[in-house]
């Protein structure tokens, strides 16, 4: 036998370990168990489930903003959907802020919008730049959404995402109060950033 | 435009969000309605499911060994709870390879042993021996487990870590094979640790 004094031991996060993944049928079976709830603001990220960040007034506005920008542009020729899910696969369903939808009659009520029936995503990014960014851009280029926005506030910036790759976005141009936007799939939409960013009072 | 894609390799960046957390109640109906099956060897730590490494032969038949060789000298006072649930905190329910606990007439059917229940707890390390070290001793420890035996197959050893204060164990002895081990709450019994870690 020997004894020891022993060393502190090293300060450890419980999230470097190998978590239980969940894919989008447990998630939603989840849900109808009621184990979560409306009260869980919560997507899937890789068989994850990652609470978003409460979204604060400028955010709010800002999505506010576009989806008045958007649905008056589009009309009836495609769906402006806020801040609800869209299954890129089995295992990630995230909410991003704003979705450009396909027309579709049913409002996909027979089915949750998958990547071919995203023409645009815009994500408004505060404090959440960072999981935005690293997170969230990566995996919609690698499904393949064909066009991301994303909103940097603090900076007001809108920084336009295209060509997807597996590793990435291949082009992405900036713009800000003064420039317009224009989304690849519609040519005749025009969106000054200075509508969906106003000016602070 | 590519509909068509992989699912995109799990990413361990991903464990660096926030992620939603269960309570215990929760994680219990996860499984009573099947989202968890019996086949997940998982555990909640922190709110967190973890997934368990699988049992591998020798891991199991040390777990045999002391089942068969600890209740032979322990008194009725006591029960050999093996890899049963511990309701370790409010966040978390670990399944400890065995566990001395006091006896309880129902044998905790109406609640789960709680770290005040826990008088000896052993666990069988084959490959993961940094979890054990690294998540679960500190956790034992906070809870005020009063002591553990960390068996390392890898290495024929077994760490007797005992005295928690402050979050960790202040007390670590080394038994190996030719040694012999007693638990501190039953001190008239001596273990042999080669015929625990035969080799």
């Amino acid at each position: 036998m020997t004894s020891q004094t022993k060393p502190t031991p090293q300060s450890s996060s419980v999230l470097n370990l190998p978590v239980r993944r969940f894919t989008v049928v447990e998630y939603y079976a989840m849900a109808e168990a009621g184990i979560l709830t409306e009260d869980d603001r919560v997507e899937l990220l890789d068989g994850v489930i990652v609470e978003m960040a409460p979204v604060g007034s400028r955010h709010l506005g800002c999505v506010n903003c576009y989806n008045r920008e958007l649905s008056a542009a589009v009309g009836r020729r495609a769906i402006v959907q806020v801040q609800s899910p869209v299954r890129l696969d089995d295992n990630t369903e995230p909410q991003p802020d704003v979705a450009l939808l396909r027309e579709k009659v049913d409002g996909y009520s027979s089915g949750h919008p998958g990547p071919g029936d995203v023409l645009l995503l815009i994500e408004v990014a505060d404090s959440s730049l960072g999981y935005d960014r690293n997170e969230k851009l990566p995996r919609y280029a690698r499904a393949g959404i064909p066009e991301v926005w994303l909103t940097v506030l603090p900076e007001g910036v809108v920084e336009a995402h295209t060509e997807p790759t597996e590793d990435g976005y291949r082009v992405t141009r900036r713009f800000r109060a003064g420039d317009v936007l224009r989304p690849g799939c519609f040519e005749d939409i025009e969106i000054p950033v200075a509508a969906i960013l106003p000016v602070r009072l | 435009m590519t509909t068509q894609t992989k699912p995109p390799p799990p990413s361990s960046s991903t464990l660096n969000l926030s992620m939603r957390r269960f309570t215990p109640a929760e994680f219990l109906a996860l499984a009573e309605v099947g989202i968890l099956a019996s086949s997940d060897r998982v555990e909640l730590l922190d709110g967190v499911i973890i997934e368990m490494a699988p049992i591998g032969d020798r891991h199991a038949g040390t777990v045999d060994i002391y089942t068969e060789i600890l209740p032979s000298g322990v008194d009725q006072g006591t029960l050999l709870r093996v890899q049963g649930p511990l309701a370790l905190d409010e966040h978390s329910r670990l399944y400890p390879d065995l566990m001395l606990l006091r006896r309880r007439a129902d044998y905790y059917r109406s609640r789960p042993p709680v770290p005040e229940d826990v008088l000896l707890l052993i666990e069988v390390s084959d490959s993961s021996v940094d979890y054990y070290r690294n998540e679960k001793l500190p956790r034992y420890a906070r809870v005020g487990i009063p002591e553990v035996w960390l068996t390392i197959l890898p290495e024929r050893v077994i760490e007797v870590h005992t005295e928690p204060a402050g979050g960790r164990y202040t007390q670590l002895r080394t038994f190996r094979p030719g040694d012999t081990v007693s638990p501190a709450c039953f001190p008239d019994i001596a273990l042999s640790v080669s015929e625990i870690l035969p080799g």
